[in-house]
C-alpha cells in the first residue's frame, strides 16, 4: 500500500517545485507510473482476503478495483483538465493539480482503511478538495448553490453515521473491518437499534445516491470542471456502494426487512431518472442522472445482500466509473469547442469531428450496457439476483433497461447524428490528448471483459 | 481426438478467423483503399462459404455434431460461463446458408454503394453484423448468445441510420433498437429464471435440468423476446421502418439473418419448450395473428421495399407458427429457404430503384420486363418462391408447414388465418410482378437503366439458382428431427396450393378491374386500415411514448425533483430556519429604554413568582 500511497504523497512537493514548462507533463507521467504500478494489486492472490495488511490499511477483493480504479483516473483527470486550465496563471493550476491529487491521498486511504473511524474521516476529508474544485472552478454562479447542495446533503447524511459508529464501537468494542464478520451478533431487538441501522446506511446512500436524496448530485455534475465531474462519477459515487458493502454485514438481521422500502426506492429511481433522462436538454445533466439510475441499480443490488448481487453492484461500479466518466469528458471536448451543454446547438458532430463520434458511440453502448462489456455482466447479475428476490422487479429493471437504451441512444443521434446545426461549423479539431483520454478510459474496459474476475469481488 | 470432428471444429473455427482478419486489418492506422471492400471483405466472406462446406459435407455424410468448451469466462460461487460452441445441425446448416447470402448481398453493394464515400466502413459494419449472427447461431450459452443477440441488434441500430443525416433514418433506428430492447426484457427474464432456477446458461444442462420445473414464465420471456427481434404482432413496426437503411443492409438483416435470430433462438431452445402447451399455443396464434396482419398490410403498400418488408414479416408469423405446431425443425427449413428468395427479392428491388434514379413507388414502375430482363425475371423467380410454388425453395418449407398445420388438431382459428395469410401472398407478390415488371413503363424516360454489370447479375443469378434449389438440396440431404404427418386427405394435401391459386386469381381478377377502370378507388375502410398498417403505429408510437415523455418531465423532473424534492430538503431549511433568523436579528435594534423595559418587566415577573 504505501508503495502507492508515498509517491502520491510525494507528488505535492513535485507539483510545487517543478518548473512551470513541465508541470503538467511531469505530474502526468509520474501519476500514470503510479496507477501502472498500482496495478500489481490485482496480482496479489485474492483467495486468503486481506493483503498488503499493515496497522491501518489493507487491500482485499472488495477493494482493490476500487483502489485501482482511483488510482487510474488521477492522470485522465490531469489529462482532461489541461486544456480548459492552460489560461489560468501557473499557482492556481498547482493549487488545482494539488487538489486532485490529495483526492487521490484521501480515497486510497478511504478503501483502504481497515477501521471504520478512519473510513469515516477520509470518506468526509474528501469533501473539502471536492467542494474546492466545484465552487471555484466551476463556470457559473450556479456552482456555490450546487456546492452547498453537495456539502449539505453529504453532511446531513454522515453526521448521523458518526454518531452510529460510535454507538457501535461501545456496544462492540471494535470498529475494525478485519474482525467484523467474526463480531458476536449484535442484539437489535429496541427501535432505536432500526434508528441506528438507518443512521449506518444513509450517509452511503445519500453518496450512492439513492433516489430522493440525489438532488445534489445532477447540480454537482452540471457546475463542477471537468476533473470534478470525473472524479464524482467515477470514485466519490462509488464510496457510497463501498461503504454499504462493508457496513451491511454487521447489520445483519435487521437489514432483511428494513431494506425493503430502500429497494424499491432504488428501483423505482431507476424508472424515474431515466425518464427524466429522456427529457433533458442539457448533456452534463442528462448523464448526471443516467448516473443516478445506474447507481440505483447498484443500491439495490447491495441490499439484496446475496454474492450475486454483491459482485454484480462491485462490477457495475467499476464499469459504471470508467463509462460515466469518459461520457463527461466527452460532453467535455464539445463544451470546450462550442461552450454550451445545451444538445440541440451542437447536432450532427459526426461530420466534423469522425474519430469522436466512435468514441461517443461506444461509450453509449457502454452506457446501455451491451454484452460482452462488464457493465452488461454487472446489470445481469444484479438484475438476476433482484429477480430471485422478487420475481416482479423484474418489471421495473426490464424497465430501466428499456430506457436506458432509449436515453443513451437519444444522446448519441442528437449530438452525433443528423443535418450539422451552425454553431459546430467552425470548430477546433480534436487532439490527439482527447483520443488518448477516451482511450485510457476504453481500455480497462475492453481488457476487463477478457479477465472479468478481477473485479468480482467477494464472490470469486 | 477423432478427425472428422477435428475437421469439423477446427473448419468453423477457421471460418470465424477468415471473417475476423479484415475487421482486425482495420486497426491499422493508415486509411484503407478504395478497393478494400470488394477485395477483403467480399473475398473473406467467400472463402469463409467455401470453409463452412466442409463442416456441412461431413455433417451430412456423417450426421456429426460437435459441442466445445475452450474457456472458462467467468466463475461466480459455482456459476460458470465458458465460451462454448456448438456445432450441430442448425448451426452447421445455417452458417454456409448466411455465409452464402451474404456473399452475394455485399457483391451487390458493392454496386450498390459504390458512390458512397464510406463503402468501406459500410462493409465493416456488415461484416461485424456477420460475426456476431455466427456467434448467435453457434452459441452454446446463453450468454454467448446474448452477446451475438445484442451484436446484430447494435449493428442494425448503425445501418439503419447509414444515411445518418435524415432524421427518419435516424428515427427508423432508434425505433428498431427500442423494440428489440423490449424482446431483451424477455431474454433477461429467461436468462435470470434460469441462472437462479437451474443455476446454469449452457444449453446441455438447460436442457437435461428444466424436466422438473414448470417453465412458463421463462418461455413466455423467451417468446416475448423472439417477438421483438422477429417482428411479431405488437412489436412488429420496426421491420417496415428499417427500411430506411440502404437496400443491401435490408437484404441482409432484415429479410435472412438478424430478424430470424428470434426464430432462431425459439428453434435453438425447442427442447424446452416441446412440454409446454400453453407457450405453444400462444406462439401458435401470435404467429398466426401476425403472419395474417403483416400480409393485410402488404396488400395496399405501394412502396417496393415496404411490400418486400411486411411479405418478410409475415413469413416470420409463419415460421412462429411453425414453432407453435411444436416443429421447431420445420421452421428452421423455412429459416434457410426464405433467406435466398428474400435477399434476392431485396436485391431485385435495389437494382430496380438504382435503375429508376431512386424511385420506390411500384406505382410509377412498369414495364420493366423489358429493359430490366435479368433483375425482373429474378423477381419473378423470388415471388413464385415466395408463394410456394411447387419445387421452388419456398415450397418445401411451406407446404409442409401448411400440410402440419392442417393435420393437427390444434388451432382451426390460426389454421383459417395462416391460409388467409398464404393467399394474401400469392396477392401481393402478383401485385409486385404486377406493377413492376407487366404494363407499359411509367416512369420519366431519362431513366439510369442499367444491370449489365457483374456485380448485379451474378449475386442475382446465384441467389436464384439458390431460390430454386435450395429447399430440394436441404431437404434431401438433411433428415428431419421429428415425424412428419404424411398421409391426408388430398384437399389437406392441396390446402396450401389451393389458396395461393385462389389469391392469384382473385389478384388478377382485382389487377384487370383496376386496370380497365372499372373499379378506380378502393374501398376506403379496408383500404385505409391495410395501408395505415392497422393504425397501429399511429397509436402506439403516440401513447406509450407520450405517456413516458410525460411522467419523465411533468412528473419526475417538474413535480418531484423540482418541486417536492426541492421544496421538502434544501428549500424546507431555509424557509424553517429563515424566521428565527430574521427575528433573532430584528430584536437586535439598539432600542435601550425598551430592552430595559423588557428586563424589569420580567424581573417583576421572576419575583412575582418566586414570592
Amino acid at each position: 500500500m504505501l508503495m502507492i500511497l508515498t509517491p502520491t504523497m510525494m507528488l505535492l512537493p513535485m507539483i510545487w517545485l517543478s518548473s512551470s514548462a513541465h508541470l503538467w507533463a511531469s505530474v502526468l507521467a509520474h501519476s500514470m507510473t503510479i496507477a501502472l504500478v498500482s496495478l500489481s494489486w490485482l496480482c496479489l492472490p485474492m483467495e486468503a482476503g486481506w493483503s498488503s495488511l499493515n496497522s491501518f490499511i489493507a487491500t482485499d477483493p472488495l477493494s482493490t478495483p476500487l483502489l485501482v480504479l482511483t488510482c487510474w483516473l488521477l492522470p485522465l483527470m490531469i489529462l482532461a483538465s489541461q486544456n480548459h486550465m492552460a489560461k489560468e496563471p501557473i499557482n492556481r493550476q498547482r493549487v488545482y493539480i494539488s487538489l486532485l491529487t490529495s483526492l487521490q491521498i484521501f480515497l486510497i486511504l478511504a478503501f483502504g482503511a481497515t477501521e471504520m473511524i478512519m473510513f469515516y474521516v477520509m470518506f468526509e476529508a474528501t469533501l473539502i478538495p471536492t467542494l474546492i474544485i466545484i465552487t471555484r472552478w466551476g463556470n457559473q454562479t450556479e456552482r456555490l448553490n450546487a456546492g452547498i447542495y453537495f456539502l449539505f446533503y453529504t453532511l446531513a447524511g454522515s453526521l448521523p453515521l458518526l454518531v452510529a459508529l460510535l454507538v457501535l464501537q461501545n456496544s462492540t468494542g471494535s470498529l475494525s473491518f478485519l474482525t467484523t464478520q467474526f463480531s458476536p451478533p449484535l442484539q437489535l431487538h429496541t427501535e432505536a437499534s432500526k434508528i441506528w441501522w438507518a443512521g449506518c446506511l444513509l450517509a452511503f446512500l445519500v453518496k450512492m445516491p439513492l433516489y430522493g436524496a440525489h438532488l445534489w448530485l445532477p447540480k454537482a455534475h452540471v457546475e463542477a470542471p471537468i476533473a470534478g465531474s470525473m472524479i464524482l462519477a467515477a470514485v466519490l459515487l462509488k464510496l457510497g456502494g463501498y461503504g454499504m458493502m462493508r457496513i451491511i454485514i454487521i447489520l445483519d438481521p435487521l437489514t432483511k426487512q428494513l431494506s425493503y422500502p430502500f429497494i424499491i426506492l432504488a428501483l423505482w429511481g431507476v424508472v424515474m431518472t431515466g425518464s427524466i433522462c429522456l427529457r433533458q436538454t442539457d448533456l452534463k445533466s442528462l448523464i448526471a442522472y443516467s448516473s443516478v439510475s445506474h447507481m440505483g441499480l447498484v443500491a439495490a443490488g447491495i441490499l439484496i445482500q446475496t454474492p450475486w448481487g454483491f459482485t454484480g453492484a462491485l462490477i457495475l461500479m467499476i464499469a459504471h466509473g470508467l463509462t460515466s466518466s469518459a461520457l463527461f469528458c466527452l460532453a467535455n471536448t464539445n463544451y470546450e469547442r462550442t461552450h454550451s451543454r445545451t444538445m440541440l446547438l451542437a447536432r450532427g458532430l459526426q461530420m466534423v469531428l469522425p474519430l469522436l463520434a466512435t468514441w461517443w458511440f461506444l461509450f453509449t453502448l457502454a452506457n446501455l450496457a451491451l454484452p460482452p462489456l462488464p457493465n452488461l455482466m454487472g446489470e445481469l447479475m444484479i438484475i438476476s439476483s433482484l429477480f430471485n428476490w422478487s420475481n416482479w422487479t423484474l418489471l421495473l429493471t426490464g424497465a430501466g433497461t428499456l430506457i436506458t437504451a432509449s436515453y443513451s441512444l437519444h444522446m448519441f443521434l442528437t449530438t452525433q447524428r443528423g443535418p450539422i446545426t451552425s454553431p459546430v461549423l467552425a470548430i477546433e479539431p480534436t487532439h490527439t490528448r482527447e483520443h488518448l483520454l477516451m482511450i485510457l478510459h476504453l481500455l480497462p474496459l475492453l481488457l476487463l471483459i477478457l479477465k472479468p474476475a478481477l473485479i468480482w469481488g467477494w464472490a470469486l | 481426438m477423432h478427425f472428422t470432428t477435428m475437421i469439423l471444429s477446427s473448419s468453423l473455427l477457421t471460418v470465424f478467423l477468415i471473417l475476423t482478419l479484415p475487421i482486425l486489418g482495420t486497426l491499422n492506422p493508415n486509411p484503407t483503399k478504395s478497393q478494400w471492400a470488394k477485395e477483403n471483405v467480399k473475398t473473406a466472406v467467400k472463402t469463409a462459404f467455401f470453409v463452412s462446406l466442409i463442416p456441412l459435407f461431413i455433417f451430412i455424410n456423417e450426421g456429426l455434431e460437435v459441442i466445445m468448451t475452450n474457456w472458462e469466462w467467468m466463475n461466480t460461487l459455482m456459476f460458470n460461463i465458458n465460451i462454448s460452441l456448438k456445432f450441430d445441425l442448425y448451426s452447421v446448416v445455417f452458417t454456409p446458408v448466411a455465409l452464402y447470402v451474404t456473399w452475394s448481398i455485399l457483391e451487390f453493394a458493392s454496386w450498390y454503394m459504390h458512390n458512397d464515400p464510406n463503402m468501406n466502413r459500410f462493409f465493416k459494419y456488415l461484416l461485424i453484423f456477420l460475426i456476431a449472427m455466427i456467434i448467435l447461431v453457434t452459441a452454446n450459452n446463453m450468454f454467448q448468445l446474448f452477446i451475438g443477440w445484442e451484436g446484430v441488434g447494435i449493428m442494425s441500430f448503425l445501418l439503419i441510420g447509414w444515411w445518418s443525416g435524415r432524421a427518419d433514418a435516424n428515427t427508423a433506428a432508434l425505433q428498431a433498437v427500442a423494440y428489440n430492447r423490449v424482446g431483451d426484457i424477455g431474454l433477461i427474464l429467461a436468462m435470470a429464471w434460469m441462472a437462479v432456477n437451474l443455476n446454469s446458461w449452457e444449453m446441455q444442462q438447460l436442457f437435461s435440468l428444466t424436466a422438473s420445473h414448470d417453465l412458463t414464465l421463462p418461455l413466455l420471456g423467451l417468446v416475448l423476446a423472439a417477438t421483438g427481434k422477429s417482428a411479431q404482432f405488437g412489436l412488429h413496426p420496426w421491420l417496415p421502418s428499417a427500411m430506411e437503411g440502404p437496400t443491401p443492409v435490408s437484404a441482409l438483416l432484415h429479410s435472412s439473418t438478424m430478424v430470424v435470430a428470434g426464430i432462431f433462438l425459439l428453434v435453438r431452445l425447442s427442447p424446452m419448450m416441446e412440454n409446454n402447451p400453453l407457450v405453444l399455443s400462444i406462439c401458435l396464434c401470435l404467429g398466426a395473428l401476425t403472419t395474417v396482419f403483416t400480409a393485410t398490410c402488404a396488400l395496399t403498400q405501394n412502396d417496393i421495399k415496404k411490400i418486400i418488408a411486411f411479405s418478410t414479416s409475415s413469413q416470420l408469423g409463419l415460421m412462429m407458427v411453425t414453432i407453435g405446431l411444436n416443429q421447431p425443425y420445420l421452421a428452421f427449413l423455412h429459416i434457410c429457404t426464405h433467406a435466398f428468395f428474400k435477399a434476392m427479392l431485396f436485391l431485385c428491388s435495389g437494382s430496380i430503384i438504382h435503375s429508376l434514379n431512386d424511385e420506390q413507388d411500384i406505382g410509377k414502375m412498369g414495364g420493366l420486363h423489358q429493359l430490366l430482363p435479368l433483375t425482373s425475371s429474378c423477381l419473378t423467380i423470388g415471388s413464385l418462391a415466395l408463394t410456394g410454388t411447387p419445387f421452388l425453395a419456398g415450397f418445401f418449407s411451406k407446404d409442409a408447414i401448411i400440410e402440419a398445420l392442417s393435420t393437427s388438431y390444434l388451432n382451426a382459428w390460426a389454421l383459417v388465418l395462416t391460409l388467409l395469410a398464404t393467399s394474401f401472398t400469392a396477392i401481393y407478390s402478383l401485385r409486385v410482378v404486377f406493377f413492376v415488371s407487366m404494363g407499359h413503363p411509367r416512369f420519366n424516360s431519362l431513366s439510369p437503366i442499367n444491370e449489365n454489370n457483374p456485380s448485379v447479375m451474378n449475386p442475382l443469378k446465384r441467389l436464384a439458382w439458390g431460390s430454386i434449389l435450395a429447399g430440394l438440396l436441404i431437404t434431401t440431404n438433411i433428415t428431419p428431427m421429428k415425424p412428419l404427418v404424411m398421409t391426408m386427405p388430398l384437399t389437406l394435401k392441396l390446402a396450401a396450393l389451393t389458396v395461393t391459386i385462389t389469391g392469384l386469381l382473385t389478384a388478377l381478377e382485382l389487377a384487370s378491374l383496376t386496370s380497365q377502370q372499372f373499379k378506380t378507388k378502393p374501398l376506403p375502410t379496408t383500404h385505409h386500415f391495410s395501408n395505415m398498417l392497422g393504425y397501429f403505429p399511429s397509436v402506439i408510437h403516440r401513447l406509450i411514448p407520450k405517456a413516458n415523455l410525460v411522467l419523465g418531465q411533468l412528473v419526475a423532473n417538474q413535480t418531484i425533483d423540482q418541486t417536492w424534492l426541492e421544496k421538502t430538503g434544501p428549500k424546507m431549511m431555509t424557509s424553517i430556519n429563515l424566521p428565527l433568523i430574521s427575528s433573532t436579528s430584528n430584536l437586535q435594534q439598539g432600542v435601550i429604554k425598551t430592552y430595559f423595559l423588557m428586563f424589569f418587566f420580567t424581573m417583576i415577573l421572576a419575583i412575582l413568582t418566586l414570592v
